[in-house]
């Protein structure tokens, strides 16, 4: 079931995004797509059906919290799982996103373990694996 | 009229003196144009960017060591694969049915299995080790956004205080307004930041997540 999954992956750094993409292949999970800012992720996640958000803070025209924040008021979005992969380690940012609804939250550079112990953490706890 | 004295001819106290009236000088010039507390700004940045700048040094060096000892490592299992083959190759020849019935063929089908296990580790190690693209261009960012501030202060500083028939209009420059903190460049030195993830971690099951 898990396996059907579909990510969404938001960072404004392309090699960012292939690092999360292939980590998630080689943890089972191949369908994903990917948006370079939060704007692009809000126009695909509108537009199309996703599972997961795996999205960095520090991008332009729409950062990860402006997106958190966007997707939680949706009601269409809101259930959706958003797991913050960020360079940003400030207390206060991750009290933040806590609060503001993330289901996660990872701080850069990560290994791979890392993320598949959150991704799977998180869709256990929502009964999706 | 008595002449502008050359510099050879200046005197120590005369020296001090015009440098008094050109400190004085600049200090009024940032006082009139408020920008006394933009360059008490940048002399606290300034040593950030040079921290910075270290830690982008350091992170890209770290990236090509662990590239090249990933290399290295996934290079001598594929050395071992390859002779491995050429073994396995030489007793099939010699007599395939012994190869088979001594179990070479089945040990080397585990062998192979298993090196090419560790060769895909080394090159998921070689593909994180790219995360370094990311963190130091974020950090780069904001050491040439504090660089281009400092120009376009400079710029205005110089264009005001320049005598009245050589002024031009000053470019609007915009305000520097520092945007979220980005990679953490020295964590031992600020409490307000974790530093690994087992500190994230802690901190949202404090919060009870």
């Amino acid at each position: 079931m898990s396996k059907e999954l579909r990510f969404l992956i938001v960072d404004d750094f392309s090699t960012m995004r292939r690092i999360v993409r292939n980590l998630l292949k080689e943890s089972g999970y191949a369908d994903a797509d990917e948006a370079e800012d939060g704007v692009a992720a809000l126009q695909k996640l509108r537009n199309s059906s996703f599972d997961f958000v795996v999205s960095d803070i520090n991008m332009p025209n729409m950062n990860g919290f402006q997106l958190l924040a966007e997707i939680k008021k949706d009601d269409k979005l809101k259930h959706l799982p958003v797991l913050m992969v960020t360079a940003e380690a400030r207390k206060e940012d991750i009290v933040l996103a806590a609060q503001q609804g993330a289901a996660g939250y990872i701080v850069k550079p990560f290994t791979k373990a890392t993320l598949e112990d959150k991704v799977n953490h998180i869709l256990t706890k929502m009964g999706l694996k | 009229m008595s002449e502008a004295p050359t510099p050879s001819s200046l005197t120590t106290v005369q020296v001090h003196q015009q440098l008094g009236a050109l400190t004085r000088q600049l200090h009024d010039s940032l006082n009139g144009l408020g920008l006394a507390e933009k360059v008490k700004d940048w002399a606290g940045e300034l040593p950030d960017a040079k921290s910075r700048l270290s830690y982008i040094a350091r992170l890209t060096g770290q990236a090509a060591e662990k590239v090249l000892n990933q290399v290295d490592q996934a290079k001598a299992q594929h050395d071992h694969i390859a002779a491995e083959t050429r073994r396995i190759g030489e007793l099939i020849v010699k007599d395939p049915v012994a190869a088979v019935a001594k179990g070479h063929v089945m040990n080397f089908i585990t062998d192979v299995e298993q090196a090419s296990k560790k060769v895909d580790d080394h090159l998921t190690e070689i593909m994180m080790a790219q995360d370094f693209h990311d963190l130091t261009g974020q950090v780069i960012a904001k050491v040439v956004t504090l660089a281009a501030t400092i120009e376009e202060q400079l710029v205005l500083l110089l264009l005001q205080t320049a005598p009245a028939d050589a002024k031009v209009n000053a470019p609007s420059g915009q305000e520097y307004v520092p945007a979220l903190a980005g990679p953490v460049v020295d964590g031992q030195a600020n409490q307000d930041v974790v530093t690994d993830q087992s500190q994230v971690d802690d901190l949202l099951a404090s919060l009870g997540f």
